[in-house]
């Protein structure tokens, strides 16, 4: 055993040994992984495995070190960026990945990214006509 | 201020290039001849080709002191980067069929699976699927 599966296994015993809490956290994630399009809070969540809310934040954060607002958030700025690149208008994107109102957000995904959705979708598009327009001239962007 | 490239130290430039774009599936994205058989090499992910790019970089061969780091890091079984994957087992079989070594099977540890293998380049990397 070299010198990395000895510290994996020491990491192991002393921060995963409690399989309860990590189911359930593992449970949580997957859900909104599955749902993360729908009306989710930690209400919700809290449902989803039995626990309190407070104690499933701080479950949550522990183990994957970001609270579930905060990962359900990221998995919806991922998921935007998704649409927003397939042409996707930006208001149907925002309803498309679980928010509520474009403008918020608009003002969530510039936080994230550093531009807005609708700069984001307009930097796609150039960039793949840029892509064709290459092609077109035998020179392929990715050589 | 945002984050482009990171590198990765390669023996061989060549062969480095083959193993990332044949066994794992980058694609190259940048090659200028930097001269002395060097190359300024980057790779990216395939379903991410405007995302941040590997710098498969020559500098065990160059730097003497990058050549012990890398070795050490390898001899201590510690990976110098890590990847992400969906299906870990899945990418694991595939790399098995092409004759990548692995040094850790895809192991659960708490709210992550990974597995480590050879680069053949040098170092050992790790592939990392959340749970």
């Amino acid at each position: 055993m070299n010198f990395y599966q000895t510290e994996m296994n020491r990491i192991k015993r002393t921060c995963y040994s409690n399989k309860e809490q990590i189911g359930t956290v593992v449970g949580v994630r997957n859900f909104i992984e599955d749902n993360f399009e729908k009306q989710l809070n930690l209400s919700l969540l809290s449902r989803v495995n039995y626990t309190s809310k407070f104690h499933l934040m701080r479950l949550f954060k522990k183990y994957y070190g970001l609270t579930p607002k905060q990962y359900l958030i990221n998995k919806r700025i991922a998921a935007s960026k998704y649409h927003l690149k397939k042409g996707m208008p930006v208001a149907e994107t925002c309803y498309a990945v679980g928010f509520e109102s474009p403008c918020s957000f608009s003002t969530l995904f510039k936080s994230k990214t550093g531009i807005t959705p609708a700069e984001f979708k307009k930097k796609q598009l150039l960039q793949s006509e840029c892509k064709v327009g290459a092609g077109t001239l035998g020179t392929h962007p990715k050589n | 201020m945002k984050v482009t490239v990171t590198g990765i130290p390669v023996k061989d430039q060549d062969k480095a290039l083959e193993f990332y774009t044949g066994k794992l599936g980058f694609i190259k994205k940048i090659d200028v001849p930097l001269g002395g058989g060097n190359h300024w090499l980057t790779v990216v992910a395939k379903e991410e080709q405007d995302g941040p790019e590997v710098l498969l970089e020559p500098s065990p061969n160059n730097f003497e002191p990058a050549k012990i780091y890398q070795q050490a890091l390898f001899d201590a079984g510690i990976p110098y980067t890590q990847f992400s994957v969906d299906d870990l087992q899945q990418e694991y079989d595939r790399l098995l069929n092409l004759g990548v070594a692995f040094s850790l099977k895809p192991t659960v540890m708490g709210t992550v699976k990974l597995a480590v293998f050879n680069d053949t380049c040098g170092n050992n990397i790790q592939l990392v699927q959340m749970l």
